[in-house]
């Protein structure tokens, strides 16, 4: 009894203590708390790209994402070679890639989740934050320098900093990478550019341009029929445009909330000015005969029909897609077609890259932080998923088994390796046959590595992409847990309401001389009330940590 | 139940198999000649039956052909049912590969025990449900009907069964759902129906109640619990949720989720950027015909050998009226 009252009362404690020092502390602060029970294993410091090595075996669970294409091995060099290194062993809790965020749910849930839970996507660490399961890994960049060197090497707070809790800390160590790296835009028949004498076009008027000139060569096609319209209408092109016209996303990827980097305001996507003109544009598409209205509705594989029926010259893909769907399609009906990947035309919005520069990347459980041999995991992850040696032992694997470096630091892979289709005669598989390039430690880094295994052709458009600059990242504004309920419940009426305007206005069931009457139905659906609470939690974060 | 007349009946018939013997007999209609409307009944019977044949038989064969067709005939929607590029590409890559064995076996060994545990538990408990006598009887019935509309949620069921150490065995897949109540309800009204004198009969000739159950009560259900192992047997072999929940190894899952996994890493953008191998690219269209077959394909070899136990009038006179 007596016991049991003063662990309580050393609980209360330690938790008045955390609570001060959080207080006092508006950064990542961590020196303050005492590790010194959790060190064993650990090296004393752990320098920028130094090998990472525990002073002692250790072993830490990790929730493993099992993809058919390279099922769990426990005989892989990336095993073998990983513990040689590092003297750590990894035990993973294979799951299958096809319900891998439910079997993570339930883990966490049921407070059964292994130490390190990987292949985390930006914001879905938002919903395990308020059960206290995850480790808010912001109070311990302290043990993790070659994240800490990345983060400021390759200027990435603004992106970390939208990862945000309303407390101010972090949850998620996504994967990050120094450029953007974009992979759907338009492919188009560049066979029907030849033989009209049109390039490539560069901006989305150039896109309407070519559009009409393929229209008058051919009259009866709708020269531009799009796919990606399930769940939602036009996923891929409505995203792409809304990039182009300077709003944060829309399609799949629709954002409520866009942010304006001149106003430095946050404001309301489906009712600017940028989406009017969007919707003018491509109701400009629609009504010329240029963009197939079924676009918005049909399947994927209508879409890819006409596309090789010779119906339609245009459609979004990305590079998978032309080479694995599109390219094959036209082989056996039109052999002389030539199908290339564009780069993304050019909007209002300027020459940006629209992708993000986080990827999924690891949530770290609470319990782990009990661990003897907490400080050795966080150094062992600083090092695998950050330091540059780690990012290429877990992409091209062992120098002089898997890849060959030359004088100029360029890798190759080794002879009788293959990778997709790099050495296609090769015995051995990098990923089947030694766990390498394994979507679960290979994440991001260097355009170099990032782009290591691309196709030539791929490559070239990832160099335009590239030489462009990276969208401006909106400040956080994350909200308390009973604010996220409140605006769940408005958020689904105004998506839908949006999407349903989209459609009417494009198609041109409704006219755009009435956008007007369109806002004042959006208040009705609680906008104003939804900004409001946006504004408050930027206001709030900007107070408290900005 | 069909009541039957009494003059048929022998009066010395009243063991149960004989009376099936002898009215399974087909009797000759003499004298009655077949009505035109009968005929004309007949034919129409005969179209429309066979229009329900070719309507739930063609689905079937379409997967078959696209199974084993060219990815892009399926696309374009020209692969009806003579497949179209004939090859065997999908089968051979999702057949060469040990661990789709593994879990194949996996399927089948789960399938038969956690049928057998279900057919047990789910008999013993319905025989129990079906004598009004036992008391307390609402209450269990209730007990049972009660978690046909609410249960504790995943969470909870995950805590639960890995808190009792089955996470990772066996027994996880197989007992937590070992009675379905709808199969105990029907089963329960089913042995409700069974005349009273035949179990009265059999304790005056001096059975106890586990003997009444095994030589009396079952071999006259037979069609029942054929009828019911099929349900149990195709709701185990189709499962997938349970294994997936509560298995944390690949060797341990069954096939279904190793299918699943299959179609769900054909149809992700996983390697996205990059060139895939010719021999890599997973046509998702064949390959989810292929997976129906090969996951349909046993259960429905299962289908014939059943058939037999489903015949009608078991029951018929067994009891003088």
């Amino acid at each position: 009894m007596f016991q049991r009252v003063r662990r309580r009362a050393a609980v209360v404690a330690a938790g008045a203590l955390t609570l001060s020092l959080v207080a006092c502390g508006s950064g990542d602060d961590s020196e303050a708390e005492d590790l010194s029970a959790n060190r064993a294993g650990a090296m004393s410091e752990l320098g920028v790209d130094q090998q990472f090595k525990a002073t002692e075996p250790v072993s830490f669970s990790v929730l493993y994402n099992n993809h058919p294409n390279y099922p769990l091995k426990n005989d892989w060099l990336f095993w073998t070679e990983l513990n040689k290194r590092t003297n750590v062993t990894l035990e993973p809790v294979a799951v299958p890639l096809s319900d891998y965020e439910q079997k993570r749910s339930l883990l966490i849930g049921a407070g059964d989740a292994p130490f390190i839970i990987p292949k985390t996507y930006p914001s879905q660490e938002d919903v395990f934050v308020s059960s206290g399961a995850i480790l808010p890994v912001s109070d311990y960049l302290d043990l993790m320098p070659n994240f800490k060197d990345k983060i400021a090497k390759w200027n990435l707070a603004p992106e970390i900093n939208q990862r945000r809790q309303a407390d101010g800390k972090f949850y998620l160590l996504p994967g990050v990478h120094e450029k953007p790296w974009h992979d759907y835009s338009l492919v188009v028949r560049t066979d029907i550019l030849e033989e009209l004498n049109l390039q490539v076009p560069k901006t989305w008027d150039d896109v309407y341009t070519m559009l009409k000139a393929m229209k008058a060569k051919y009259p009866n096609t709708i020269p531009f029929s799009d796919r990606y319209s399930q769940p939602n209408p036009a996923g891929n092109l409505l995203n792409l445009l809304a990039a182009s016209y300077g709003m944060e996303g829309a399609g799949w990827n629709f954002q409520h909330i866009s942010w304006d980097p001149t106003g430095k305001k946050l404001f309301y996507t489906g009712a600017s000015e940028q989406h009017r003109q969007m919707l003018t544009y491509l109701n400009k598409l629609v009504k010329e005969g240029l963009l197939d209205p079924e676009s918005f509705t049909q399947t994927d594989d209508t879409a890819r029909q006409k596309l090789a029926n010779g119906k339609s010259f245009v459609i979004s893909g990305n590079a998978q897609g032309l080479v694995n769907d599109y390219r094959p399609d036209l082989a056996k009906t039109l052999p002389n077609a030539k199908l290339t990947k564009i780069p993304l035309p050019i909007g209002p919005a300027g020459e940006i890259n629209p992708a993000p520069r986080l990827e999924n990347g690891i949530m770290i459980s609470k319990k782990a932080r009990d661990s003897k041999n907490f400080v050795a995991m966080m150094q062992f992850i600083d090092w695998l998923f950050y330091s540059d040696s780690g990012q290429e032992f877990a992409r091209w694997g062992v120098e002089g088994t898997t890849f060959t470096k030359d004088a100029s630091g360029k890798h190759s892979l080794a002879a009788d390796v293959n990778v997709i289709g790099l050495n296609p005669k090769a015995p051995k598989h990098l990923q089947k046959d030694f766990g390498f390039y394994n979507g679960v430690f290979t994440y991001g880094g260097k355009p170099e590595l990032v782009q290591a295994f691309f196709s030539p052709e791929e490559q070239e458009f990832q160099k335009v992409m590239n030489a462009r600059t990276p969208r401006a990242v909106a400040p956080p504004y994350p909200f308390t847990d009973e604010e996220r309920e409140q605006v769940s419940l408005w958020q689904t009426p105004l998506k839908d309401f949006v999407y349903q305007a989209t459609l009417q206005f494009i198609l041109g069931q409704r006219d755009l001389a009435q956008w007007d009457a369109y806002l004042a139905e959006l208040k009705g659906k609680n906008m104003d009330a939804y900004m409001d609470k946006v504004n408050e939690a930027y206001e709030r974060y900007q107070k408290e940590h900005g | 139940m069909v009541t039957v007349d009494s003059s048929t009946v022998e009066p010395e018939t009243v063991e149960p198999g004989k009376a099936v013997e002898r009215l399974n007999r087909p009797r000759r209609r003499r004298g009655i000649q077949t009505t035109r409307g009968y005929r004309v009944f007949q034919v129409v019977n005969a179209v429309v039956l066979t229009g329900v044949v070719v309507v739930t038989l063609y689905p079937f064969l379409n997967i078959v052909a696209r199974s084993l067709s060219d990815e892009a005939y399926i696309i374009a929607g020209e692969v009806s049912l003579v497949p179209r590029g004939f090859n065997i590409d999908t089968y051979q890559l999702v057949m060469s590969d040990s661990l789709f064995w593994t879990n194949y076996r996996n399927t089948v060994v789960y399938t038969v025990v956690a049928t057998a545990i279900a057919m047990v538990m789910t008999t013993c408990f319905a025989y129990v449900l079906s004598k009004h006598h036992l008391k307390g009887r609402t209450v269990l019935i209730g007990i049972a009907v009660f978690t046909m509309f609410f249960n504790g949620g995943l969470i909870p069921n995950y805590v639960l069964i890995s808190s009792l150490g089955m996470t990772n065995t066996i027994w996880a897949i197989v007992l937590p759902n070992a009675i379905s109540v709808f199969n105990l309800l029907v089963m329960k009204a089913f042995f409700e129906s069974l005349p009273v004198e035949l179990e009265e009969a059999a304790a005056v000739d001096g059975l106890n109640t586990y003997g009444i159950l095994l030589r009396i009560v079952i071999p006259l259900s037979k069609a029942l619990i054929a009828t019911m192992v099929l349900f149990y047997a195709v709701s185990f072999w189709n499962s997938w949720f349970a294994a997936f929940l509560y298995m944390d190894r690949q060797d341990l899952l069954p096939v279904t989720v190793y299918l699943r996994n299959l179609i769900a890493g054909a149809v992700g953008a996983e390697n996205v950027g990059a060139v895939s191998e010719a021999n890599e690219v997973q046509a998702e269209a064949t390959l989810k015909a292929v997976t129906i077959v090969l996951t349909t394909l046993p259960i429905l070899l299962v289908y014939p050998f059943v058939q037999r136990y489903f015949v009608s009038g078991v029951m018929l006179g067994a009891v003088k009226g």
